[in-house]
């Protein structure tokens, strides 16, 4: 028999591939997980709750396309990141745009786990990683 | 102050401007040098991924939620949460002439404080063993210097002999000789002219060992004068599982730089027992299922396909291997014992018992053997040392015999003789190995019944006066040896008078 961690995380997967459609999460699958979890409660509901939500944060990641900029961006610019990215991934990518002074200028843009890069913070540390 | 800054805004301006990609993830947890990571959905296996503080690591497990990395340095300053990016490349570590005479970490930093290394090329420390068409059979001989070894267990370029035995046997002095002795043999044919002479380099991989060790032998090359031709790749036991797991690796890396580039090498492993164990305690913290004596079921793996790296190149150079195994209790039938002796071609196995019956090196005749055989040996030693290790066997056999006490025969008690001298010969002191003309003249001398008259107990000295003699006096003799390396019938009349001259001068 599994260990008890090792059986969460097989639920967990099996209740986020039930969440999935069309391959993006659906809010309405996700609220009955959440009221199937709920009904049905076991000591390893935490567990499988929290493995739930790393693949869902996961999943949505993936959709979203986190714009961290130093200076002003217009909603331009975000379209247009959004547009590139919905091609690059070939799925539905949303920017959401986020201020982060430390970048000095440029952007960094987050889908998933892939970072691009264009900022002059990102730059400087480049520079620095290669002198 | 203005050059600076123009120098600066030149070299920022040269960085492109266009966006840079990389694959990220997260520290999930962080034990013992692995790291569990979310994300890197991009990472390849045993690929190198960069740790925040210029840390690196390896990644090993790659899972559907997440990858375990094994990490190689400094992970006090990491924490749960960092951020760690792939590299796209795999582990490699610098090659080439200018590691000699230094000694490196598993990552080729130099650890000696001698300054950086100059080193122009880098090998992956992972790579497939050289297949069947490219290699050579082995036929050239590897002298170790010693004289038990060298004459019935011979090592050829490019053969893996294991040298195991229990701890505290001269297992790494053996193989310290075995390099001490490449060093005097380079020496010899570097001054010698000769354009077709090929040295031999070495590399001593410390794994698990302790500092003091390491620093002991070091110490032994450098007085010996061979840690010139000596790369030593360290991962003490204060070093991290990781660094003790890919140490080896890297040193067959270094080796095989030698072998690519027609040169010939030899790779010393101290020892396998302790790179096992490092992958054990690696493999068990990655969770991965584990088998027998815990060890994962790929540890077999673990030791083949780095000691397939040995071989003897067609057309190119060679690496040989000389691991070490650590046995527990002298069981050779042990889990790693077992595997190693079937990956290698032979093994010297050392006994406890012998050592402390004084006889060293403790070399175990009868479970010792060189699969390579006298394909590996000069024809000089064949003509003296063929027969020695019937000789030697019998002489044990009917020991253990005689010791019932009853009456022996003449012919019984003649091969006790011989056999308590071979023995008594075949002792040799810690680092001093003996050039193999040398060898063969006391063997010579030994076939032809000189040591004979000698009390056993006295064919140690006898054996000394000997190879004094030999080295201060017939020097022309010994280089006749060496350059023909073969006794013909000129060469057998002259070592008899050169015999016969020691004798009667011979007062001991």
């Amino acid at each position: 028999m599994a260990a008890p961690a090792k059986q969460a995380q097989l639920l967990a997967r099996q209740l986020f591939k039930l969440s999935v459609v069309d391959g993006t999460v659906s809010a309405d699958r996700v609220a009955g997980v959440l009221a199937y979890v709920e009904k049905h409660a076991s000591a390893q509901s935490l567990l499988v709750l929290k493995a739930y939500r790393r693949l869902v944060a996961t999943e949505l990641a993936k959709s979203e396309a986190r714009v961290e900029h130093a200076g002003a961006i217009s909603s331009s610019a975000l379209a247009a990141i959004a547009a590139t990215m919905t091609k690059t991934y070939r799925r539905p990518v949303t920017a959401v745009a986020r201020a982060n002074p430390a970048l000095l200028a440029g952007v960094r843009v987050h889908v998933g786990d892939d970072v691009y890069e264009s900022s002059v913070s990102g730059q400087l540390a480049a520079l620095a990683a290669s002198v | 102050m203005s050059t600076v800054l123009d120098q600066i805004e030149q070299q920022i301006a040269k960085l492109s401007t266009k966006a840079v990609k990389k694959n990220t993830g997260n520290i999930r947890t962080l034990a013992d040098g692995v790291a569990k990571i979310d994300g890197l959905s991009d990472v390849m296996y045993n690929e190198m991924v960069a740790f925040p503080g210029g840390a690196i690591g390896i990644a090993l497990n790659l899972e559907e939620s997440e990858v375990g990395c094994v990490i190689l340095g400094d992970i006090s300053k990491l924490k749960e949460g960092d951020e760690v990016t792939t590299t796209g490349k795999l582990l490699s570590v610098p090659v080439g002439k200018a590691l000699l005479g230094r000694a490196v970490d598993a990552l080729g930093n130099p650890v000696d404080g001698k300054g950086p290394i100059d080193a122009k090329e880098f090998y992956p420390v992972e790579r497939i063993a050289p297949g069947i068409i490219v290699r050579k059979s082995v036929s050239q001989p590897l002298f170790t210097g010693i004289m038990a070894i060298d004459s019935m267990i011979p090592i050829g370029r490019g053969q893996r002999e294991l040298i195991i035995g229990d701890r505290g046997t001269g297992k790494t002095t053996i193989a310290i000789d075995t390099i001490i002795n490449q060093a005097k043999i380079n020496k010899v044919g570097l001054a010698s002219g000769d354009p077709k002479f090929r040295p031999v380099y070495s590399i001593y991989v410390a794994i698990g060992q302790k500092n003091s060790n390491i620093v002991r032998t070091i110490a032994a090359l450098e007085a010996a004068g061979a840690l010139e031709f000596t790369i030593l790749v360290c991962a003490s036991a204060a070093d991290n599982p990781a660094n003790q797991y890919l140490a080896p690796y890297s040193g067959a890396a270094m080796g095989e730089w030698f072998m690519e580039n027609g040169q010939d090498a030899l790779i010393v492993y101290d020892d396998l027992s302790k790179h096992a164990v490092a992958y054990r305690q690696i493999s068990l913290i990655l969770k991965r299922p584990s088998g027998r004596e815990a060890y994962p079921g790929d540890v077999f793996y673990l030791h083949s396909r780095l000691l397939e790296r040995s071989a003897r190149l067609d057309g190119k150079g060679s690496l040989t291997a000389l691991p070490i195994i650590e046995t527990l209790a002298g069981d050779v039938s042990a889990y790693i014992p077992t595997n190693v002796i079937s990956i290698t071609d032979g093994q010297i196995f050392l006994e406890t018992d012998l050592f402390n019956q004084g006889i060293r090196p403790a070399v175990s005749v009868g479970l010792s053997v060189s699969r390579v055989g006298s394909a590996a040996q000069i024809k000089a030693t064949k003509q003296v040392g063929g027969k020695l290790k019937g000789e030697l066997a019998q002489f044990r056999e009917l020991a253990a015999f005689a010791q019932f006490g009853s009456d022996l025969d003449a012919k019984t008690k003649s091969q006790l003789e011989r056999g308590a001298r071979i023995v008594e010969l075949f002792k040799q002191p810690a680092f001093s190995p003996l050039p193999i003309e040398l060898q063969v003249s006391i063997l010579f001398a030994m076939q032809k019944g000189f040591f004979d008259p000698i009390d056993a107990k006295k064919v140690v000295p006898a054996a000394a006066a000997m190879k004094d003699f030999f080295t201060t006096r017939k020097d022309a003799l010994l280089t006749e040896i060496r350059t023909k390396a073969a006794l013909d019938k000129d060469i057998e009349a002259k070592l008899q008078a050169a015999c016969d001259e020691w004798k009667s001068g011979y007062t001991g």
